[in-house]
């Protein structure tokens, strides 16, 4: 462990320093402002497009700081071969793993806390000015499905350290990522779609339906994470469905991890 | 050497830039425009393009549908929207509603625009009773069931029944109640349709909305007078009025009640009071 902290330390400081990173709270802080002037167009729920937005808002931040500092991150060492430095070091290439996955997730928190007071502050600002419009509302819900974000977000980036392990260039890790985010997050949507396919008219193949059934227990089933729609209604969660996602994340999290950790420790450097 | 040539060429191409953005937008609006290009995915297949982002997909979609008709009130032909459109403005606000089924704009909009102005009524009740089913502590959205039932449809008993659903939940006005209970009594059509539109316009917040419902409840008020006259009438004279004009000069009322829609009351051949702008009151659900 106390190997692992100064790696995660340097990780964090080194996407901190990342210019991405600014561009995207800068972008996010854009939406922000322009929630008060959409949110005002509507009619009567108010507050359920305010929290829509601005949920939305530090979700696509997060799904970006994913994707472009975070890979970055584990790819650059191998990209410009400083990993023959880090590897020439007193740690093991588990160490080197977890600790980078570790600085890794305290950027992604920390940011997303940033986010997360700013897009709560934009709510507040419009709840101020329509407090009419706001007649289902509950903090709690709003913070819950806040940290179900952070948790997709560690979950993806997870992900994208199991790619960096086997893949060469960071490019292909990014199209993996990106893959399995769209596949994690419209999976039990489709799952459900081919399995009653009259719905819309279409045919389907029993082969199509065993691939998704089978692509629904690979991939990581990131819709059972937003919980956007029912933070925006205040419709509460009940708590084993709280514990449960947790668990689940928390599970899908190790095992990526743990699996990059080990492929890691197989691979030939040239 | 180069400078003035280079501020030239910049300064032609942003005007070169401008006229022909102007140009290119008034040929868009010339391409054909119809059912064809009026299309809405099916819902399956938003939901899982929308990703995690189905909120704001839907807030779109239902802004989309309030755009297009809000820029209908400039057309110059009538009626301003096509069939066609409303058809595309329900499919529209049902792709909303499936991408976030506890939305409430979408149901308020759909039913107060697609009953009066597309007379699309089983159409604002598939809307309606989808919001009935998952936004379960809400008592408006079966008042505005019951409301349809009752006025567009004339089925006092769904009616009644949408109403006494309406009093169950949570908040719901004492109202409800006991217009479900006198909905039993058909003859008192017109003034449960104004105890309905008082209710209704208290309700209504949107300026545009509640002017319209204002009138409508003004026209309403008038029928219901002239009724009470006519039943007046006949009590002391044993017989139905000829026309309304034999109310005044039998001393029964002083003048007419001005016909807030600018057509003039009148007593048809089974003494029912009727208006000659009768389509802003009673609208003809199957004229499409």
């Amino acid at each position: 462990m106390i190997a692992l902290w100064p790696l995660a330390v340097i990780t964090f400081r080194e996407g901190v320093r990342n210019r991405a990173l600014y561009g995207i709270t800068l972008l996010a802080l854009l939406l922000f402002i322009a929630n008060f002037l959409i949110s005002g167009m509507f009619m009567q729920e108010i507050g359920k497009v305010a929290v829509d937005i601005a949920l939305s808002a530090v979700s696509l931040s997060g799904l970006l700081l994913v994707l472009f500092v975070g890979i970055n991150l584990m790819a650059k060492d191998l990209d410009k071969k400083t990993i023959y430095m880090v590897l020439s070091r007193p740690i093991s290439r588990f160490q080197y793993i977890v600790g980078k996955f570790l600085g890794m997730a305290l950027l992604i928190v920390v940011t997303m806390i940033f986010l997360s007071m700013c897009a709560m502050l934009s709510i507040e600002i419009i709840k101020l000015a329509y407090p009419n419009y706001f007649q289902r509302f509950s903090w709690p819900m709003i913070f819950l499905a806040l940290s179900f974000s952070t948790l997709t977000m560690l979950l993806l980036s997870a992900l994208a350290f199991l790619f960096a392990s086997f893949t060469s260039t960071s490019f292909i890790t990014l199209v993996l990522t990106v893959i399995a985010y769209i596949i994690g997050q419209s999976l039990s949507d489709v799952k459900a779609l081919v399995e009653a396919p009259q719905s819309v008219g279409i045919q389907v193949s029993s082969v199509t339906v065993k691939l998704v059934q089978i692509a629904y227990y690979l991939f990581p089933n990131l819709s059972l994470f937003d919980i956007k729609t029912q933070a925006a209604h205040g419709i509460f969660l009940t708590t084993s469905y709280v514990f449960w996602v947790v668990s689940y994340g928390l599970a899908y999290i190790t095992l990526s991890i743990t699996c990059a950790a080990l492929i890691f420790q197989r691979r030939e450097f040239p | 050497m180069w400078r003035l040539p280079t501020v030239i060429l910049c300064i032609t191409l942003v005007m070169v830039h401008i006229v022909s953005l102007g140009k290119i937008s008034e040929q868009v609006k010339l391409l054909p425009q119809g059912e064809d290009t009026a299309y809405v995915i099916p819902t399956p297949i938003l939901r899982i393009t929308a990703l995690e982002f189905r909120g704001l997909a839907s807030d779109f979609l239902f802004l989309k549908a309030l755009v297009f008709l809000g820029s209908t009130n400039e057309r110059k032909e009538k009626p301003g929207v096509k069939t066609w459109e409303w058809k595309w403005l329900y499919h529209i606000l049902d792709a909303s509603t499936s991408l976030d089924p506890y939305f409430f704009d979408p149901y308020y909009f759909g039913n107060a625009n697609l009953t009066w102005g597309g007379g699309l009524i089983e159409e604002a009740n598939m809307l309606l009773e989808k919001g009935i089913r998952h936004r379960n502590w809400d008592s408006i959205l079966p008042f505005y069931k019951g409301f349809n039932a009752f006025y567009f449809l004339q089925d006092n008993e769904t009616a009644s029944e949408s109403l006494m659903e309406a009093s169950r939940r949570p908040g719901a006005s004492p109202i409800y109640a006991s217009l479900a209970v006198k909905l039993a009594y058909k003859e008192k059509r017109t003034e449960n349709a104004i105890t309905f539109q008082e209710f209704i316009l208290q309700h209504t917040e949107d300026s545009q909305l509640r002017k319209e419902y204002e009138t409508r409840l003004n026209a309403l008020r008038g029928v219901l007078y002239l009724e009470k006259a006519v039943v007046e009438y006949k009590l002391r004279f044993g017989r139905n009025p000829q026309k309304l004009e034999d109310l005044i000069t039998k001393h029964i009322i002083d003048n007419l009640p001005p016909e807030p829609y600018g057509g003039n009351y009148y007593i048809d051949s089974h003494a029912q009071i009727k208006t000659t702008s009768e389509s802003q009151l009673i609208p003809h659900p199957h004229q499409h």
